[in-house]
């Protein structure tokens, strides 16, 4: 193992090099201080019940342990990104099987994690070739690990959610493992959290000030067109500025048609995931996918929004910038 | 083998004490692989520390639902009877324990419920529906209940009587009862002791009991429970009347 591979895993020397990374720390931090203070002045002004007092608060401890989980992998290092992404991964995984029936399919289960685990193993290998083909392995060690059981009532069923399952909290997530092998990673990774976090708050607040129609009623009874076209254009907003003067100066990405996709497609694709979770939601007829997160659900619920966008913004910037990771040194356990 | 059913976990939406404590608690391939490493672990420690020996294992029924009764003279005697049954039983086994004992702690809890897979009973006063729920976990999905009527453990190594509860969980229902009698775990570790001494224990599984035919009623659960004491001490060596000891031993 080389210098180099030690220093992007775990040096965080250079975590506030990048003005993006102090901006988002700093303002990160002012919310998380400043919250409570505005929840203490709605209360005293007699604008809080005591219900939505105790809901808020529940959210902003949450929040807490979600910024300190989020960020500060991303400072520490892509090693640190790697880890965190994996434990997501199971736990979100775990979560979607408890919802669907699925863990009581154990050998299926079993496939799904050793599967998780070859993707990470490939993006700290750094051994893009394998990281692509671990989706066709997993995908046919599920379809088959069941055979030998003789049950074939019941089979397309469960290997489609778990193949559902794998590719979307196993290895979509995966894809933000293998971000963490560009140059510039942590600017690439809170520009797309942050967008998708504010994307959902945009459609949020916009539905409530120019929402009427209903989008998906039947899926989402919350969520508005006006709200999804609000969320749409500001989050595309956000993203073309930062990328534009912040983030991308002086590379191909801040070409104005690289950010005109790149800021509407996390927007899309946000909204998606987050009516995908729902529509599992309503089918299994359950509120909340978990009990993680006191406020917020379980941690799908959180992060439902991301589960599309990390292999689209992974593919979009290596499509524009080359091979991410190019030039580092490859397979570094398997390499000759 | 069940066909899949397309249902959440029946404890999705609990968290902490209540999850521990719920009779819909149900858990996936990490509490499967951890009874798994428990399960071998404690056939190893039964095996060299009290050369256990178990007989009638052809008595068990093919598959659950079933209750194994037993006498109570230790905390090992769960832990025995576990390690007694087929590994592939690991995920349907419950051992029925005190709540007062073992589900107050949040690490005891947590150990009991994720290793042992323990149901806890409150039991001063098991309330009619805490029965009922067990007596539908019993049946759905099929499990074994590891059960103790006596209700708490002997303190002079004399078995004492059994308390109605068994019989509300299966009378008029098509769960079985199993008799089981254990030996030598009041000697290894009777009430008091913290560490087991290395005494040999011996555990003895009877015929198979129904009581389907009997109503779920009062009468019928005093009856079943004099019934399985009946059967449970007729294992046990002042008897020997329908001790198989000889019985052919099957390999788990």
């Amino acid at each position: 193992m080389t210098e180099a591979v030690l220093h992007r895993w775990f040096d965080c020397t250079g975590a506030f090099s990048h003005p993006f990374t102090r901006w988002v720390v700093f303002a990160s931090g002012a919310l998380i201080v400043l919250s409570p203070l505005v929840f203490l002045i709605l209360d005293r002004a007699g604008r809080l019940t005591p219900e939505l007092r105790a809901d808020l608060f529940s959210r902003w401890k949450s929040w807490i342990w979600i910024a300190v989980a989020v960020i500060s992998p991303i400072l520490m290092g892509a090693g640190w990104v790697v880890g965190g992404v994996v434990v997501l991964s199971l736990l979100c995984y775990r979560e979607f099987a408890r919802a669907t029936g699925m863990f009581r399919e154990k050998l299926i289960g079993l496939a799904v994690v050793l599967g998780i685990l070859l993707a990470t193993f490939a993006v700290v290998d750094n051994y893009p070739r394998l990281f692509f083909a671990s989706a066709a392995l997993t995908v046919g060690v599920i379809a088959i690990v069941t055979i030998p059981q003789d049950r074939p009532k019941g089979y397309l069923q469960r290997v489609g959610l778990g193949v559902l399952g794998f590719i979307l909290f196993g290895y979509s997530f995966a894809y933000i493992g293998l971000i963490t092998e560009d140059a510039r990673y942590r600017e690439i990774l809170l520009l797309m959290l942050l967008a998708v976090e504010l994307n959902d708050i945009f459609a949020y607040c916009t539905g409530r000030v120019i929402g009427k129609r209903k989008l998906v009623p039947q899926t989402s009874p919350g969520k508005t067109v006006g709200g999804a076209v609000g969320a749409l254009v500001l989050t595309s907003f956000l993203v073309i500025l930062l990328g534009r003067f912040v983030i991308y100066p002086g590379t191909p990405m801040a070409r104005w048609w690289c950010l005109l996709i790149l800021g509407p497609g996390i927007s899309i694709l946000g909204q998606l995931g987050d009516l995908l979770l729902s529509s599992i939601k309503r089918d299994l007829g359950i509120k909340d996918i978990g009990t993680t997160l006191p406020g917020h659900g379980g941690l799908l619920d959180r992060f439902d929004s991301l589960v599309l966008v990390p292999p689209a913004c992974y593919h979009f910037h290596s499509l524009v910038l080359g091979p991410l990771g190019d030039g580092q040194l490859e397979r570094i356990f398997t390499g000759p | 083998m069940d066909p899949w059913e397309f249902k959440p976990a029946g404890d999705i939406g609990l968290k902490g004490m209540a999850r521990l404590r719920s009779y819909q608690r149900e858990t996936g391939l990490t509490a499967s692989l951890a009874r798994g490493a428990w399960w071998w672990l404690t056939r190893g420690y039964f095996r060299l520390w009290h050369r256990l020996e178990i007989h009638g294992l052809a008595h068990l029924p093919a598959a659950p639902p079933f209750v194994l009764a037993a006498n109570h003279a230790s905390h090992l005697d769960a832990l025995a009877l576990m390690a007694a049954l087929p590994f592939a039983w690991r995920d349907a086994v419950f051992p029925i324990a005190a709540k007062d004992v073992f589900f107050e702690n949040h690490g005891v809890a947590a150990f009991g419920a994720f290793f042992v897979n323990a149901l806890p009973i409150w039991r001063k006063s098991a309330r009619a529906h805490e029965m009922l729920n067990l007596r539908h976990r019993l049946i759905d999905p099929p499990s074994v209940f590891i059960l103790f009527p006596e209700g708490t453990r002997t303190r002079d190594g004399a078995p004492g009587q059994f308390q109605a509860g068994i019989g509300r969980l299966v009378a008029g229902s098509d769960a079985q009862v199993v008799p089981c009698f254990i030996e030598g775990t009041f000697e290894a570790a009777p009430p008091g002791r913290c560490l087991p001494q290395p005494r040999k224990i011996r555990i003895t599984i009877g015929r198979v009991l129904e009581f389907r035919q009997l109503p779920d009623q009062r009468e019928s659960w005093d009856e079943i429970a004099r019934q399985v004491r009946t059967a449970v001490l007729a294992l046990g060596p002042a008897h020997g009347a329908i001790h198989p000891r000889n019985e052919t031993r099957k390999k788990t």
